[in-house]
């Protein structure tokens, strides 16, 4: 085999790896991924050692070859994670040329997300149900369903702009307990409590703080502390915008609980 | 509240997360199912044991469950079942409010509701953990001739 066949095979694993991770997968199905994928072509020795924030893959024979992909920020998209997954499983079957590959895996890779009103309004749906499952009365349920569809533009538009998603969580949760306490105190809502269980639902970790458990539980003891560390992370930000504007309130106004 | 309404509410709610995390189309209604069920089993056990994180266990192995036949059944990976399937039951507001007593100064709550919910999510992951381990198993048996590194690709 020569080197430029093995550079592409290593190129085509990595990049299918990285759109993995990228969006949500757990590290074992990632790492496996790359083995398999290298493995079906005859590249036996291959390692991959994959973390929440970067993947490495080399090939660990005298003309070793090593390479690395840094991940910056992650998502949940889990329609790519399926969409490279039978991608890997074609890969190898099939004979793809290198080109043909890095084409597919860039259209996945390019593949836009549900429309932004319909995602919107989910997450409205979902929020306001959740205050539901926790007792919510009707007039809450209303406010979560339009406190929580705000909160979440607001959160995707700043993440947008600055890449720490620690200030797109904060100024969220301060709008999230702004508008409650608002709503609260000109008669319309019920209780405080209730419309932020609801409308904090998308927005906190708890998705994160799990898979950080799994890959713990699997042995994976780098990438668990990494996703434990990134969840409370997350909640400490909420924590943050939320308490301010709590305190804040209680200063200005006394309280309204 | 009665179970079947738990049932609704939980399912419309998994059904607007797997749009927020982008399930594939004809997947949506199997996730919605797969938390719906999950919440439900929860509230039943909860109500007979009384103890949070057993009833949290046994929902999450139903979740799985349901992620393995359901991935199954719509060729796609687990992944797109369980993880939409865990929302309704995983401790993000917990963990909130422990960040929340943290900042206030109120140790004593914090840590017992962070504690609170690092077992929530442990019992979580070692419930999908322990189906998926099963599922491999199983696999293995029935065709030994495939090897069991392979096979983790497809669950």
């Amino acid at each position: 085999m020569t080197e430029n066949k093995k550079k592409s095979i290593l190129r085509i694993a990595l990049y299918a790896g990285e759109i993995m991770l990228k969006n949500g997968a757990e590290t074992y199905r990632t790492e496996d991924t790359i083995n398999i994928m290298c493995r079906s072509k005859e590249l036996k020795h291959v390692n991959s050692f994959v973390t929440p924030t970067g993947i490495f893959i080399s090939d660990d024979r005298l003309d070793g070859i090593s390479f690395i992909k840094r991940i910056k920020s992650r998502t949940i998209n889990l329609s790519k994670i399926s969409d490279v997954n039978n991608f890997a499983r074609k890969f190898i079957k099939d004979d793809i040329s290198e080109m043909d590959a890095l084409l597919e895996l860039r259209r996945i890779d390019k593949k836009g997300k549900y429309e932004k009103y319909t995602r919107t309004f989910f997450t409205g749906l979902a929020s306001a149900f959740f205050s539901l499952l926790f007792g919510a009365g009707l007039t809450d349920f209303i406010l979560a369903f339009l406190i929580s569809m705000v909160a979440i533009r607001v959160n995707w538009k700043i993440e947008r702009l600055s890449n720490t998603s620690f200030l797109a969580k904060a100024t969220s949760g301060a709008l999230i307990s702004f508008l409650a306490l608002i709503s609260k105190s000109i008669g319309f809502g019920e209780s405080i409590d209730m419309i932020i269980v609801g409308s904090i639902m998308p927005l906190v970790p708890g998705v994160a703080l799990t898979n950080g458990l799994r890959d713990f539980i699997s042995g994976d003891l780098i990438a668990g502390a990494t996703r434990v560390a990134e969840a409370v992370l997350i909640a400490i930000s909420i924590a943050v915008g939320v308490g301010t504007i709590l305190k804040l309130w209680v200063h200005l106004f006394g309280g309204v609980f | 509240m009665p179970y079947y309404k738990h049932f609704i509410f939980a399912l419309i709610s998994t059904v607007g997360f797997s749009i927020l995390f982008n399930v594939p189309k004809r997947s949506i209604f199997y996730a919605g199912l797969t938390g719906g069920i999950g919440w439900t089993v929860y509230m039943y056990i909860k109500a007979l044991t009384l103890s949070s994180s057993f009833s949290i266990f046994l929902a999450s192995i139903i979740v799985g469950v349901l992620g393995e036949i359901f991935a199954r059944i719509d060729k796609k990976p687990v992944t797109t079942f369980v993880i939409p399937g865990i929302v309704p039951l995983v401790p993000g507001y917990t963990m909130y409010l422990s960040m929340v007593n943290l900042i206030n100064q109120e140790f004593y709550t914090a840590v017992k509701l962070g504690t609170e919910a690092v077992f929530t999510s442990g019992a979580i992951s070692v419930g999908i953990i322990i189906v998926t381990s099963v599922a491999k198993i199983i696999k293995i048996k029935k065709d030994p001739n495939i090897k069991a590194k392979e096979l983790s690709q497809e669950s």
